[in-house]
């Protein structure tokens, strides 16, 4: 315990001993600044002193809504996954790079503390900065939405957990880097790139996802207007009629659904390909979006994300339903549950971790 | 017979690229002893400490340290270690960075905390104890180092240069220091470049080389071999004939001008202008030589024991004894060609 203890204390210290560490949280404070300066009147929006008219207004949206949703959309999804992050990861790129450097580790290392354990204890104090910053940030918006908002919510304090947990996927990576490079510059702009293929995989899996349940959906469609066309086909026929147009339609609807069968065959195998790789790696977008569903649900906010009714025909193409389609691509992004979410991203961690701690343990300094 | 505080036999360490720091290393340390470890850059010095300390893990390693088997984490709470070119946090104070690696050798916080000033005072840095350690000197980060090896009052004690960037009061003040853990029964085990340092201090050495001890024993033991009486005498102004003439006179050389002068005991005899070498390192063995240079007229000026110093003996152990060269600095490669004034074997010296 004590030796714990003075683990994560020196890991404090250290931190506070970096000016970025300082500046950051300084920028949280403006951030949060921010918030405290705009505010939602009947008439529109209002900036400190000054009015303006706008279309979200408190009649549309009252005050607490509107805090609760600039927290979501700027405080989370900007500032806190994003921004902050990228400063957090500059800030501790160096943590293990620095604490394996020659003169330093062998100070540590020759005392009477365990290297999986010394190893384990330093990456969770690695975490300490993110830590206290998403603290600092959330209890600074929870009282400036009580205050401004008057919706005290205790429930933003989940974006404290998800957001430690979405940045320990990326550190977990940062310190194998920086362990096997000895570099923290080349720690850093590894898991940038890391991170930049993690986002790459997951805007393409639901890109992915989008033509899949579009082509579905034309599918559907298809398939009735392929039947309606036949049973006017049928009837026509039954009536004696000239059925020549109604026979073109039908082999021409038949033609388009069977192309358009053949893409959702194919954007179902790929997307196959792509839901596999993104299941052995860490979900960083989803796990945010996870927060961004645990706060819209504890701050009743569900109504303000809704999909617009939008309706979109193809030229050729059986017609879709793009309001439909966006409502059964967020179904089945709902779908993922959060053990999912999270127990395949710890999986990932865990194994980088892992295999980080047994490089540490096994190495010679 | 002093307890052992390290006994290692048969270690050995093959880096990457099958360099082979450590060839079988075999050495014994007394509890309560100053041991020193020498040889050149390469030798395996630091290699054979950071097995000891788990930094770096053995290929092959017999031994014990203080009881237990080399690599048993537990025992290092007894293991005092300063590193070569270590390296503090440069945000931590000089209390603090006592504090923390006192913590890491789970010293209780009390303990911590009288030990800390004690040893800042000890090591001169009391008026810096709330500095940044980033803002010191290299000497008195080496001064840090060791009060950081001290915090947990260790048995045994291991520095890897500690007095690398000290000035001459610091020096002594670290052999004071030496001296001291000495008297309070506690074993000291130093890696030196400063041989006449080592050989102020350590009761015993040894003296590695391309990762084996060529030697190790008490510097008296280590020095036997080139012992020897220097006679420096003034001739008298009617004293008759050279030096060499006047051994030969007393009948203590040969007879012929030529021959090798060696005396009765069989101990060689050495002229040089005024000097006299006698290779003894019995009292009584001179007594007759200088009665009978007397006797021939001539005046003694002096007289003194002549005893090898840990400069001559490291330098004939990275000597080739055939070739006369020095060994090139660096590791054993397995399967590079053997250095032409490679290490000799240990029995050879």
């Amino acid at each position: 315990m004590t030796q714990t203890a003075a683990l994560f204390r020196d890991a404090y210290r250290a931190l506070s001993a970096k000016k970025l560490f300082w500046i950051v949280l300084v920028l949280s404070g403006l951030v949060v600044a921010v918030f405290a300066m705009v505010g939602v009147t009947p008439e529109g929006i209002s900036i400190l002193w000054w009015e303006l008219e706008a279309p979200i207004n408190s009649k549309v949206l009252p005050p607490d809504k509107f805090y609760k949703a600039a927290f979501v959309t700027l405080g989370i999804k900007f500032w806190l996954a994003w921004i902050a992050s990228i400063l957090a990861l500059v800030s501790t790129a160096s943590i293990i790079p620095d604490f394996i450097s020659s003169g330093a580790i062998e100070l540590t290392l020759s005392k009477p503390i365990g290297r999986l354990r010394l190893f384990l204890t330093k990456y969770v104090a690695g975490l300490l900065f993110v830590t206290l910053q998403v603290a600092v940030f959330t209890a600074a918006s929870f009282l400036v939405i009580g205050l401004r908002g008057g919706a005290w919510e205790p429930g933003l304090f989940w974006a404290v957990p998800y957001t430690v947990l979405f940045f320990s996927y990326l550190f977990s990576v940062c310190a194998c880097l920086g362990l096997l490079t000895r570099s923290g510059v080349a720690a850093l702009l590894l898991t940038l790139l890391a991170w930049f293929l993690i986002f790459g995989v997951h805007t393409a899996e639901t890109t992915l996802m989008y033509f899949q349940e579009r082509s579905a959906y034309q599918v559907e469609s298809g398939t009735r207007q392929l039947e309606s066309a036949e049973r006017a086909l049928a009837e026509a026929l039954d009536r004696g009629e000239d059925a020549a147009a109604r026979r073109t339609r039908v082999e021409d609807r038949a033609a388009r659904l069977a192309d358009v069968q053949a893409r959702a065959g194919t954007l179902n195998a790929w997307h196959g390909y792509l839901f596999t790789a993104k299941t052995v790696l860490p979900k960083t977008s989803e796990t945010i979006e996870l927060l961004d569903r645990t706060l819209t649900v504890s701050a009743d906010l569900e109504n303000i994300d809704a999909p617009a009714d939008s309706q979109a025909f193809g030229r050729n193409d059986p017609p879709v339903n793009e309001r439909e389609v966006q409502k059964r691509v967020a179904e089945r992004i709902r779908a993922r549950s959060p053990l999912w979410v999270v127990g395949t991203s710890l999986l990932f961690e865990a194994a980088v971790v892992l295999l980080t701690a047994w490089v540490f343990a096994r190495r010679d300094f | 017979m002093q307890p052992l505080a390290i006994d290692l036999a048969e270690v050995s360490k093959t880096y990457r690229g099958r360099v082979q720091a450590l060839r079988g290393v075999s050495m014994q340390v007394s509890a309560g002893e100053v041991f020193g470890l020498l040889g050149p850059n390469g030798a395996g010095k630091s290699t054979l400490v950071k097995i000891l300390t788990t930094v770096v893990r053995p290929t092959a390693c017999r031994g014990r340290m203080l009881g237990a088997p080399v690599g048993h984490k537990p025992t290092l709470r007894r293991v005092g270690y300063l590193p070569e070119h270590h390296k503090f946090p440069e945000y931590l104070t000089g209390s603090q960075v006592l504090d923390f690696y006192g913590a890491l050798a789970k010293v209780p916080r009390a303990q911590r905390r009288r030990r800390t000033e004690e040893l800042l005072e000890i090591v001169g840095l009391s008026a810096w104890r709330h500095k940044k350690a980033g803002g010191f000197s290299k000497g008195m980060r080496q001064r840090l180092g060791i009060a950081q090896a001290l915090i947990n009052d260790p048995d045994l004690v291991m520095l890897d240069e500690p007095t690398d960037g000290v000035d001459p009061v610091g020096r002594r003040d670290i052999r004071s220091l030496l001296v001291e853990l000495k008297g309070r029964g506690k074993t000291v085990f130093l890696n030196s470049h400063l041989l006449s340092e080592l050989e102020m201090v350590c009761d015993r050495v040894a003296i590695m080389v391309k990762g084996v001890v060529v030697s190790q024993g008490t510097i008296d033991e280590l020095t036997a071999y080139g012992r020897r009486y220097e006679i420096e005498v003034q001739p008298a102004a009617g004293a008759s004939g050279s030096l060499p003439a006047a051994l030969r006179r007393a009948g203590l050389a040969g007879a012929a001008p030529g021959d090798a002068p060696r005396l009765a005991s069989g101990a060689s005899v050495e002229v040089e202008g005024p000097v006299l070498r006698v290779g003894t390192s019995e009292p009584e063995a001179v007594q007759g030589v200088i009665d009978a240079l007397r006797a021939e007229g001539l005046t003694i000026r002096s007289v003194r024991q002549i005893r090898p110093s840990l400069e001559d003996l490291f330098m004939r152990a990275v000597t080739d004894p055939v070739t006369g060269r020095t060994l090139s600095p660096g590791a054993h490669v397995a399967g590079a060609p053997a250095d032409p004034a490679g290490p000799p074997p240990a029995e050879a010296r």
